[in-house]
């Protein structure tokens, strides 16, 4: 079975000071939920723009499905939906209307499942596109991407503005089509918002792709800052040396540091005091990176970890 | 039934500009074939087009003025039902491929299995359908005008006057595709398709008048549109065959230059 997504030295060159994308060897197993994940402007839209031959590379090769994205575009849409970032639909239709062109546009649609989505996803298909909110256009979106049952659905920031409970019905939605065997290719700049989703992630970063890891990698590696406030004065010298916690600074009985992998040591030395409250700080995907920087090992590879350092 | 495809879908956006403008062209047209007899009767046009001058022949005075198919002549086909049949052809055709990429809905829209090419075909069809709507709706009205006031007008004439009066417009809506596709700068295609309009019926209508421009006077679609005056002698296809060239050409700029480049985001 051919891989879903599969780049090679992939590059859109727009100049010096321009969003493109660099080299960008990228592959995504069928089966998978994949998310690609970078700060805004790393280079995310453009390699699915790429994907979907709506730009063409400055070099480099992509396939999608086995197939050729520009040679063969037609057989590759016939099995790939996708939803764009900023997602623009005719506003003068209603959801149904919309739903009903594309579907056509598409060939044919389950209608039923098609209904079924509409109510998972508490989607109103009676009013027009252009009196919806960003959460109930994105939702239209969604329902277009998945009633076609594509082998391989590329969402580009997919859950912007969807309430959490209707985030948790995509995401119930993520896992059944990867659970039918289809994939799903998810670009996000928020870690949190994807990585109980997702079986993989990609990390892009200035156009280049850092580093392509599992879930379990990434958070062990994951740098975490942590806020423990104690009822009283604590030894600073019982925090000192802990394995993976670093900048450890100690005032008025707040310790805060940064914690890379397991919490465990820094827990056991915590309770030998009275902890008032613990606070985890997400871990933004820069301190990520920043860890990928710092450590600098194998699966980073030296020449990125070289590039990005200068 | 209009959601079937994007030709369809296109006649669906296009149904209220393309009724307005048939309104308008046909209803200027019943008024004055209309009114004809009344306007003849207060006015003495001849004498009235002979005091304009050199005027008169650079808005394509020619011929005899003192028929309903004269005064349409002058009054209308000259200028002011190309100049409304263009503004709907390029204002359409330029919204096509540049409206739906700086809404942003060209990305939907190319993910689903269609192919550039057929984007472009489909939508320059449903241009075509709607330019034929508005020169139909003109002749109808045109002719029901005639009726009422009882003014004698050949409906296969004005019939041949509509057909290139619709292979005229084509001509600046193609040329309007061509740049907005290869460019999706929606502005320039409309800016350059209305000023060439302006330029090349300038250049048409000031060859009457000013001997050096005859040698340019080819290149402007005017001559053609016009130039066997087919209100009175019907259609040349010689000159028909060129306005469908220069469509023809503008058409396949846009498909290659469409096919080639890269879409806004």
């Amino acid at each position: 079975m051919p891989a879903a997504i599969e780049t090679s030295k992939l590059t859109k060159w727009y100049g010096h000071h321009s969003r493109g994308v660099i080299d960008v060897d990228l592959v995504v197993e069928a089966g998978q939920i994949f998310g690609f994940l970078g700060p805004n402007g790393a280079g995310k839209s453009t390699t699915i723009r790429l994907l979907l031959d709506l730009i063409r590379p400055t070099s480099g090769t992509a396939r999608v499905l086995g197939l050729d994205v520009h040679r063969d575009r037609l057989a590759i849409d016939r099995r790939v939906s996708y939803v764009p970032g900023e997602l623009s639909l005719y506003g003068d239709l209603t959801g149904r209307q919309l739903l009903t062109y594309l579907g056509n546009l598409q060939g044919t649609v389950d209608q039923a499942y098609r209904d079924k989505l509409v109510e998972r996803l508490e989607l109103d298909t009676s009013r027009r596109v252009k009196t919806l909110s960003r959460g109930n256009k994105q939702k239209v979106g969604l329902v277009a991407a998945f009633m076609i049952r594509p082998e391989l659905l590329i969402l580009d920031e997919p859950t912007a503005g969807l309430d959490p409970f209707i985030q948790l019905e995509f995401e119930h939605l993520c896992e059944e089509a990867r659970g039918e065997g289809r994939t799903v290719f998810i670009s996000s700049h928020q870690l949190p918002e994807v990585e109980h989703l997702c079986d993989r992630v990609g990390i892009i970063r200035e156009g280049r792709l850092l580093a392509v890891e599992s879930i379990a990698t990434l958070k062990e590696r994951a740098l975490r800052k942590l806020e423990i406030e104690f009822s009283g004065a604590v030894d600073p010298a019982a925090f000192a040396g802990l394995p993976g916690v670093q900048d450890v600074v100690i005032e008025k009985g707040v310790l805060r540091c940064t914690v890379m992998g397991s919490l465990d040591a820094l827990v056991k030395v915590a309770a030998r005091f009275e902890v008032v409250n613990l606070r985890s700080i997400e871990t933004s995907l820069e301190e990520i990176f920043m860890a990928y920087y710092g450590a600098g090992d194998a699966t980073v590879g030296g020449k990125e970890a070289g590039h990005a350092a200068a | 039934m209009l959601l079937r495809n994007v030709f369809t879908k296109t006649v669906r956006d296009l149904r209220w500009p393309t009724f307005w403008v048939a309104l308008g062209m046909g209803g200027m047209t019943a008024y004055f074939a209309i009114l004809y007899p009344t306007y003849s009767k207060i006015l003495d046009i001849s004498s009235l087009l002979a005091k304009m001058g050199p005027v008169a022949k650079l808005m394509g005075a020619t011929g005899d003025v003192n028929t309903l198919t004269g005064f349409l002549h002058i009054e209308l086909f000259s200028m002011i039902l190309p100049a409304l049949l263009v503004a709907l052809a390029a204002g359409l055709s330029s919204g096509f491929t540049a409206g739906e990429e700086s809404r942003g809905t060209i990305d939907v829209l190319l993910s689903y299995p269609i192919s550039r090419r057929r984007l472009v075909l489909e939508k320059s069809l449903a241009v075509l359908l709607a330019c034929v709507v508005a020169a139909a709706v003109t002749w109808a009205l045109g002719l029901t005008g005639a009726a009422i006031s009882s003014s004698p007008l050949a409906a296969d004439k004005l019939a041949a006057a509509c057909v290139m009066l619709v292979l005229v417009s084509l001509v600046y809506g193609s040329l309007a595709l061509a740049i907005s596709t290869a460019t999706g700068n929606r502005g320039a295609a409309i800016g350059v398709a209305v000023g060439l309009l302006v330029v090349t019926y300038l250049i048409d209508g000031l060859a009457n008048i000013v001997d050096g421009l005859n040698s340019i006077r080819w290149i402007s679609p005017f001559k053609y549109y016009m130039g066997n005056d087919p209100l009175r002698n019907g259609i040349d296809l010689g000159d028909a065959a060129v306005l469908i060239g220069a469509t023809a050409l503008f058409l396949i700029v846009s498909l290659i230059a469409f096919d080639r480049r890269d879409l806004a985001s």
